[in-house]
């Protein structure tokens, strides 16, 4: 069993010092309060007491934490009173990531953890190793996880794989992700001459030194231009945090800032004309403040991004400040989703995203940036050959389902005037008829619903976009469809429309559902479903036949190999 | 198709009268503590839960089927939203048969098949007598280990 960094002794000791250090003095006092035979004299030796055993709980937690490399498994076996094992299949890895803080990076230390399809969180993380350490753990279970799968096809030759490969490879047509893009766009970003060559006449020794292709740098102009184009709702958080937190310094800063304006002298002071003009310099600010910390939070997460490519696995890094940097199984990709919002529209670029059942290291859901921003063109290439899609032509739901977003925000727009008829009745504001512009707003955002709205049934994937302010355009293959399922709600069954659901085993946060096909004909909906299905198990044959299951399909893009 | 088990109307009556008696409950609340709430509407609003419920469980049995086709469970339910649903049996991680206390009583039985996908992950046909709950978890178990894939997540 191998040990911790032994800096990790010392930060152990200092949290769980720290945390009897609070527990006890916090015990002292809560009993002393309620009680005669605890005084304020023993909070000192609380405090000694306390800190002493959680120092040493924490060198005992370092002691008794080992890991250890085997032929078949990663093991981690954990606890000073009660004991953990843990052994974890290298073919049940989805992802190993190595995060670094700004102090782990000045001493050289870093956190791996290591993620599986199961459970609810992290399956191992290893609180500190060594950067060398690290490193070395990332490519020894990458190389037992590849030599693994190759055991395990061993009898079948790979010269059948490479044929395959090379049907994918070819000069690819230009990409049309969405109708309203030129295609003129997207000439010239076919793969390079003998672009496909290189990872499969490799004999297994050359697996001892891995070899690093790079698929993606994110270019500073990309990243300035991925900072200020993209919104992170944690933005919205950290100023809530800090105004709760500086309420005080915030409201005299607003107030000096409103007062040249013609705002109120001091909060409790002014008419409603002043009172208004805070009100609206206090919202520019917010948004202002907000979206400055988004733009900062954005360029520091995505900061010196790169993509790269060793034998079956993606390899990322990013991070200004704190470093990420993982590694992705080919194999473990379950769909691949081109997001982009308006305004990354209107200039003409698009971000890409790999999901995995696995968990990330900075979200929740198994969601990865693969490309976090490119022109459109070089993403929409870059997806074709990562997933071998052809280019979608995009069917829309019927023009009904339009006049149904139509009804629907009429609805929203209703209840919002209602709201606004509800302030008037409380408050001194009267003219709540002022609030229906609401309604004009109505038509525009059906049909903008309505013009996002696709899907393709292609060959070996099933390709569905939706959303206005961010648009996703996800790339479902076949063989992972989990379950499909066809709903239609009462207002639906009267148009005689349905919502086809096509469920994968990436785990998606609440706020992405999964892939939705929305309102199309009941028909059509049947069709899909009945498609997918069928498709499902024709390529479940397939495979099975194939002595490769990977994604097998080389992507290089030698556009974004760098300067 | 099949259909569940008769019985299971039974099952969603009571649950409907459970609705309607914690509504009474509440609206009680609110008649003693809050706004004065007249008895005639208090009982009126229970009572159309109730009937409300017994259509709906009647109607939630007529429409509730499913089927072993040739490579997936089929489903199809719902009274709101009518969701039809395609369970492949090489996406089956595994199948549970469960009962809670009305159903023990009632003497029937829940099949839960698992996924391992992230929204409808687990499938339940309720209300099935406990030997065909059995007999359909052993069929189902057989059929996801005949075909099994060899690209589990």
């Amino acid at each position: 069993m191998n040990r911790l960094h032994p800096l990790s002794a010392v930060s152990y000791a200092v949290r769980y010092g720290f945390l009897w250090l609070s527990l006890s003095l916090f015990l002292v006092g809560a009993l002393a309060s309620i009680s005669e035979l605890l005084s304020g004299r023993w909070v000192p030796v609380a405090a000694v007491g306390g800190l002493a055993f959680g120092i040493g709980y924490g060198i005992a937690y370092y002691y008794r934490f080992g890991y250890r490399i085997t032929d078949d498994t990663f093991d981690v076996a954990s606890g000073v009173v009660a004991r953990r094992s843990r052994e974890i299949p290298y073919g049940r890895i989805q992802n190993v990531d190595i995060r670094q803080g700004v102090f782990q990076r000045l001493v050289g230390l870093a956190v791996v953890s290591i993620e599986t399809a199961g459970g609810q969180s992290t399956e191992a993380a290893l609180n500190f190793v060594s950067e060398a350490e690290a490193t070395r753990l990332q490519n020894e279970i990458r190389r037992r996880t590849a030599d693994g799968k190759r055991k395990a096809h061993s009898d079948a030759e790979r010269d059948d794989s490479r044929v395959e490969d090379q049907e994918f490879i070819g000069p690819l047509p230009a990409s049309e992700f969405d109708s309203d893009t030129p295609s003129s766009e997207h000439a010239g970003i076919g793969p390079g001459p003998g672009a496909g060559d290189r990872i499969h006449d490799r004999s297994p020794t050359e697996f001892e030194e891995p070899e690093r292709k790079r698929l993606f740098d994110l270019e500073a102009r990309e990243l300035l231009l991925y900072s200020f184009t993209s919104f992170r709702p944690a933005a919205v958080a950290a100023v809530l945090f800090i105004f709760f937190f500086m309420t005080d310094t915030i409201i005299e800063y607003l107030l000096a800032i409103a007062q040249p304006l013609g705002g109120p002298a001091d909060i409790e002071t002014g008419t409603a004309g002043s009172y208004g003009i805070l009100t609206i310099v206090s919202l520019v600010n917010g948004i202002i403040v907000t979206y400055l910390l988004s733009v900062a939070y954005a360029f520091g997460t995505y900061y010196g991004f790169q993509l790269g490519r060793i034998d079956d696995d993606f390899v990322y890094e990013r991070g200004l400040l704190q470093r990420y940097s993982g590694s992705i199984p080919t194999g473990k990709v379950q769909s691949v989703t081109v997001t982009a919002n308006p305004a990354q529209r209107l200039i003409g670029y698009a971000g890409l995203w790999v999901e995995t059942a696995g968990y990330g290291p900075s979200s929740d859901s198994g969601s990865q940036s693969a490309v976090p921003l490119a022109e459109r063109g070089r993403v929409y290439g870059f997806t074709e050959r990562l997933t071998g899609v052809e280019t979608p032509r995009f069917e829309r739901p019927p023009p009904v389902a339009r006049r149904r977003y139509l009804v629907r925000y009429s609805l929203v727009a209703a209840g919002l005037v209602a709201v606004a008829v509800g302030v008037t009745t409380v408050t001194i504001l009267e003219r709540w008829y002022l609030a229906g512009v609401v309604f004009a707003a109505v038509p525009v955002a059906a049909h903008l619903r309505y013009v996002n709205l696709g899907h393709y049934v292609g060959e070996e994937h099933l390709v569905v976009r939706r959303g206005f302010w961010k648009r996703r355009t996800t790339i479902i293959p076949y063989y992972r469809l989990q379950t499909a399922n066809t709903r239609r709600s009462i207002f639906q069954r009267r148009l005689g429309i349905a919502s086809v659901v096509v469920d994968t085993a990436s785990s998606q946060s609440f706020s992405d559902a999964a892939p939705t096909i929305y309102d199309i004909e009941l028909e059509t909906a049947r069709e899909v479903h009945a498609t997918s299905r069928r498709r499902l198990q024709s390529a479940l044959s397939e495979r099975s036949q194939d002595d490769d299951l990977s994604l097998d399909v080389d992507f290089t893009d030698p556009d974004s190999s760098g300067p | 198709m099949e259909s569940l088990h008769p019985r299971i109307r039974l099952l969603w009556i009571v649950q409907g009268v459970i609705y309607a008696v914690i509504l009474g409950l509440v609206l009680l609340a609110v008649d003693r503590w809050a706004l004065n709430v007249p008895t005639v509407a208090l009982a009126g609003v229970v009572f159309g839960v109730f009937v409300l419920g017994g259509l709906y469980a009647v109607r939630l049995y007529q429409v509730w089927k499913f089927e072993l086709q040739s490579d997936a469970l089929y489903l199809e339910r719902g009274v709101i939203t009518f969701v039809e649903t395609a369970v492949p049996f090489v996406r089956v991680q595994h199948v549970d048969t469960q009962f809670g206390p009305v159903e023990r009583l009632l003497g029937l039985s829940s099949v839960v098949v698992y996924t391992a996908g992230s929204r409808n992950a687990d499938v339940r046909i309720p209300g099935l007598p406990p030997e065909r709950a059995r007999d359909l978890q052993d069929t189902l178990r057989e059929l996801a280990v005949e075909s099994e894939a060899d690209d589990a997540v």
